[in-house]
């Protein structure tokens, strides 16, 4: 046993972890850890941020209020939230 | 059969096209001629590339069969051609899923280097599946109405799981029209059998005069409601004007003299809201 670090991508509608989140990708610290496109998803983990955070998650990283890329044509969908649990992990 | 009148779109597939970037084309062929085409895949010793269409003949019925030239006229215009890059997925068991990107630009063998496109329909990724294609079996997944925006593959690669992905389950000899820009992804395949996709590129030739679809003018009020109001996949309240403009530019592009015009009109006149209690 020893402790690692999950980590938990949301992306929300916007800059306020109570707004709604839009996509999800849950890292484990495991060796083989698959992070993908799951077309059985049955929908995301949590409603909003905060509902994370409820749950224990803790917000490591908080999204630009510049909503797209600066002088860019391109757009990224939604803000994003990363967060993180410490966690006893075993292989 | 050689009439595609009973196939061509009305104004409400249309706009489903352009708020969504993707339709769904079920051909009456049989599930046994697909399943010939099935079969000469497997048969294939190595990949035919572009001229997958002279190692399986029979696919030029299929996207020859006016079920989809219907809406690929309604779409493109008259008189679209038809790409020289094809191209057959091979989808084995045990394959991952891809990262959501757009499809790539600058193919020397199209014709304008395809910048992307998004206030109009200039070209539609036309993908043949002639398995019934089940959720585990590497279903091609899309993000609603992201055809109007330019995606950065790389940055968005974090993103995973989409709440409003529609995953592309679809019945034995089904087509998927897609814009070429949506953004999109093969998923993996945790079935025991192989899920092939064959992809060809249509493109629009010349501009449109007129709807080439079965357009009603009497129509327009609730289309330029429909574009302004309904929703695809969720976005930022920020890019919603972006989108909504990029949907009715798209629709004029295509309709010739079958546009919208934006005519003022109070919105919010009636009864007042009720008290939440």
């Amino acid at each position: 046993m020893s402790l690692k670090q999950r980590i938990l991508y949301l992306s929300a509608e916007s800059t306020d972890p109570k707004s709604s989140t839009l996509s999800q990708a849950l890292h484990e610290p495991l060796k083989n850890d698959i992070v993908e496109i799951d077309p059985t998803s049955e929908g995301l983990d949590y409603k909003t941020v905060h509902e994370a955070v409820v749950d224990g998650w803790r917000i490591v990283h908080f999204p630009d209020q510049r909503s797209s890329i600066a002088n860019s044509e391109e757009e990224i969908i939604g803000f994003q939230f990363i967060l993180e649990k410490i966690e006893d992990y075993s292989e | 059969m050689n009439n595609i009148e009973q196939y061509l779109l009305n104004d409400d597939q249309v706009a489903d096209f352009i708020i969504n970037g993707y339709h769904i084309v079920e051909t009456p062929l049989s599930p046994e001629f697909h399943d010939g085409i099935y079969s000469k895949l497997n048969n294939l010793p190595s990949n035919p590339g572009d001229k997958i269409n002279i190692a399986v003949p029979e696919l030029n019925k299929v996207y020859d069969h006016p079920s989809l030239r219907g809406p690929l006229e309604s779409i493109l215009g008259e008189k679209y051609s038809i790409g020289e890059h094809r191209h057959c997925h091979k989808n084995h068991p045990g394959t991952r899923s891809q990262i959501w990107h757009q499809d790539n630009l600058n193919i020397p063998t199209l014709m304008d280097g395809h910048n992307r496109s998004p206030d109009h329909i200039k070209s539609v990724l036309v993908m043949y599946y002639p398995q019934e294609v089940k959720s585990n079996m590497g279903p091609t997944a899309l993000i609603p109405g992201s055809h109007l925006f330019r995606s950065a593959p790389d940055r968005n690669a974090s993103q995973g799981n989409f709440r409003d992905q529609k995953i592309a389950t679809l019945k034995v000899g089904s087509l998927l029209i897609l814009h070429y820009d949506i953004w999109h992804a093969g998923t993996a395949n945790t079935s025991n059998k192989i899920r092939y996709m064959v992809k060809y590129l249509f493109e629009r030739k010349k501009e449109s005069e007129k709807p080439t679809w079965n357009h009603n003018p009497s129509n327009k009020a609730h289309i330029l409601e429909r574009l302004e109001r309904d929703d695809s996949a969720t976005l930022q309240k920020s890019l919603i004007h972006k989108r909504n403009f990029l949907r009715t530019k798209m629709w004029n592009n295509i309709a010739g003299n079958g546009s919208l015009e934006y005519k003022y009109h109070d919105k919010w006149s009636g009864s007042w809201p009720e008290p939440k209690m």
